[in-house]
């Protein structure tokens, strides 16, 4: 069984239905890519894959290395060690970066971390991720430029260590550096701890410094197609269309709330 | 100094009908008061006595907004205690000031003067640090030139009844040119229910003085009711410089302490002034708080934070005034309100005329954490000249869900998030204390009151 097993798993928020029955299974040491057009439920499954109190589950599961977080707060999900990279990190002010990893980390152990050893472990990632050490004292997010938000995230990410990462459109809007930085900080983690990712996004861009492997695509809330990473190539040539126009002659006309 | 009988002659405060002497709580000026004059204190407190007797128990009202209402104070179950001399500093005392090496501390407890401790040198070098009623005794002309200089006893019954009725008070003076880093401390407690303290802090900074002040009032635990009625003024001459911090916590424990204040800084030519006061509760509060920047080159920064619970009030009034032209200004004011209690700010930004080239800026935010909780911030301005730079912006915040869900996912339970984000809201004030035991106390209480909340904020945060 997968470490991250998702199953039939129908999502609603208060207006409608955005996930008619999703399933996906990510394990540690895999690469997946989510793609999909704009609206078509990946940021939604991003969210409730953490729990996020907004999205209704109204059938279906998620499991984690065996066990049943449905209906989990999302600390608990984040205890068991799933990690979201956000599309739009919230800001807090007041709060360094710094001491907010520590906080984070202290939630995983029943001893506070030393400050030696965080410190140390501090040290290890911005440099991995040739992040300026003043960064980290600046407060979460606040006045972050986008560039610099996704980086944190990523600097989150490698602090955390989780087994496995979902990143919601991490790539978007990013210039070629940062791009790098956020493909290196998932290739280190991949290769030295075998993290696991779920790489959301809509662009290939990202997919050409980190490896997937598996591809799934995503239409009207449903996962519609699953293959190697050939699949991108074809994306880019042709975008998302012929998946629609394949999908109906499979399935006939589209079914009435579809439309 | 007391003489410590117990029964100094003062009269006990009488009691009127409630809120019949209503007043808004727009600009009432302190300015050009100058109830002193250099006339004797005795002077001074028949002319107070007389107002105090004639005046009615007062009620602030904003229309539209709130009423500060003294109606349930039994004014006439309280009584000024003389606890003596020799009296022990209070727990509480030693509990918030922590060990800092101090330049000097001076503590009063009920209507005594209990604790002066002035570092010897500093007092061979002219510094002057007793109390007030000394001050006239041993001191007396410079003592007559400040004190309520521009001070009222006129506006309402309990300014009044500071003025008649204060015994002990605190008296500094730093001498020019005197550059002290070690701060002084002042400190008014209450030990005992029933007690009515009526305070008076008169501090001086000469020309090209340099020093740190702290206020601190605080409560020891215990029941009943208990008045502060209080006047702090500071004088600042050409080019001094302080910081100044007060310190209110009157919370602990179940006793109900009032607290009708005035407090005054003038900050004279070139002189600076960092004034951050912190009102982390009581069960009512109104406090008039005034900075003036009177002569040209004259600065000041002043950062306050209140937070209140339960049912406390907190009515606060402050007033940045440019008397004189060239002058800066820069204030905020950060708030938190829990439970169904009540927390009122204005802030006014007043320019006098002829004061141009004065520039300043006012915010004032608050944050709602409970929805029996109400919280107004209103900043206002009069500007009566040309060619200055004045503006104020404010916001009422509630902690946001988004803020919330994404620390969640990186571990955090809902209630470390909402203390992390309301310890992160007030954080960059309490980070200027530039005191590792005052912002481990300030950030402890606060940290306490949330916890206090946490049900009621969890179920008000999800309610959204």
């Amino acid at each position: 069984m997968a470490d991250l097993e998702i199953r039939n798993l129908h999502v609603r928020t208060e207006e409608r239905e955005i996930l008619r029955g999703v399933d996906l299974s990510v394990s540690k040491g895999e690469i997946h890519a989510l793609m999909g057009p704009n609206g078509s439920g990946k940021s939604t499954l991003a969210n409730t894959i953490l729990g996020h109190p907004a999205y209704e589950i109204t059938a279906g599961e998620i499991r984690f290395r065996g066990q049943d977080l449905t209906e989990a707060d999302p600390e608990d999900r984040a205890q068991a060690g799933l990690f979201l990279a956000f599309q739009y990190p919230a800001a807090i002010p007041g709060v360094s970066v710094a001491n907010f990893l520590r906080m984070a980390i202290n939630t995983r152990r029943d001893e506070p971390i030393g400050v030696r050893e965080f410190g140390a472990q501090l040290r290890r990632v911005t440099e991995l991720l040739r992040v300026d050490r003043d960064f980290t004292s600046r407060h979460l997010n606040d006045g972050f430029s986008g560039g610099e938000k996704k980086r944190c995230e990523i600097l989150q990410m490698a602090m955390l260590a989780p087994e496995v990462a979902v990143l919601d459109e991490t790539d978007s809007g990013l210039d070629i550096d940062a791009l790098r930085t956020v493909a290196e900080g998932v290739n280190t983690l991949h290769a030295e701890t075998g993290m696991g990712a779920l790489i959301i996004t809509h662009y290939q861009r990202i997919l050409h410094h980190v490896t997937p492997d598996f591809v799934h695509i995503m239409l009207d809330g449903r996962i519609v197609r699953e293959g190697a990473p050939e699949l991108v190539d074809q994306l880019e040539r042709e975008g998302y269309d012929w998946l629609r126009d394949e999908l109906e002659v499979v399935t006939g006309a589209p079914e009435e709330d579809d439309v | 100094m007391s003489d410590g009988n117990g029964s100094r002659g003062r009269p006990a405060p009488r009691s009127t009908k409630p809120g019949a002497a209503r007043q808004a709580t727009l600009y009432r000026p302190l300015a050009g008061a100058g109830a002193g004059n250099g006339r004797a204190p005795d002077e001074l407190r028949a002319a107070a006595l007389a107002v105090f007797e004639a005046a009615e128990l007062p009620a602030w009202r904003r229309s539209g907004f709130w009423t500060t209402s003294l109606r349930d104070l039994a004014l006439d179950q309280l009584a000024p205690h003389h606890p003596g001399p020799d009296a022990a500093v209070p727990d509480v005392v030693s509990d918030a000031v922590g060990d800092e090496p101090l330049a000097g501390r001076l503590v009063q407890l009920a209507g005594d003067v209990v604790d002066v401790h002035l570092d010897p040198e500093l007092a061979e070098r002219g510094v002057i640090l007793c109390s007030l009623e000394e001050a006239f005794e041993r001191h007396g002309d410079l003592a007559r030139r400040y004190f309520m200089r521009r001070l009222t006893y006129e506006r309402d019954k309990f300014e009044a009844a500071a003025a008649a009725f204060w015994t002990g008070g605190a008296f500094l003076y730093v001498p020019p040119g005197l550059t002290v880093e070690r701060p002084f401390q002042i400190l008014y407690a209450i030990e005992d229910g029933g007690t009515a303290q009526y305070a008076h802090t008169l501090a001086i900074g000469d020309r090209g003085s340099d020093f740190r002040l702290r206020e601190y009032d605080l409560a020891a635990p215990f029941f009943g009711q208990a008045l502060h009625a209080g006047h702090f003024e500071l004088y600042l001459e050409a080019a001094a410089r302080c910081r100044l911090l007060h310190l209110q916590d009157w919370s602990a424990g179940d006793g109900e302490v009032y607290d009708v204040s005035t407090h005054f800084v003038r900050v004279a030519r070139d002189a600076h002034c960092t004034w951050i006061p912190i009102h982390l509760g009581g069960r009512l509060t109104r406090q008039h708080l005034e900075l003036s920047t009177a002569e040209p080159g004259a600065d000041m920064r002043h950062r306050g934070i209140y937070f209140t619970e339960a049912s406390e009030h907190l009515d606060l009034y402050t007033v940045d005034l440019h008397e004189s032209g060239h002058t800066t200004g820069d204030t905020v004011w950060k708030g938190a309100a829990t439970g169904a209690s009540r927390a009122s700010y204005e802030g006014l930004i007043k320019i006098d005329p002829g004061a141009q080239e004065s520039h300043t800026y006012l915010q004032t935010h608050s944050m709602m954490l409970s929805p029996r909780a109400k919280v107004d911030a209103i900043p206002s301005l009069i500007v009566e000249t040309d060619s200055v730079s004045a503006s104020h912006g404010g916001t009422v915040g509630e902690v946001d869900e988004g803020q919330i869900f994404y620390m969640r996912t990186r571990g955090l339970s809902r209630q470390e998030a909402v203390r992390v984000i309301v310890e992160g809201y007030f954080e960059p004030i309490v980070v200027q204390l530039e005191d590792p035991a005052l912002e481990a106390l300030v950030r402890e209480r606060i940290a306490a009151k949330l916890a206090a909340a946490a049900q009621d904020i969890d179920a008000y945060a999800a309610a959204r």
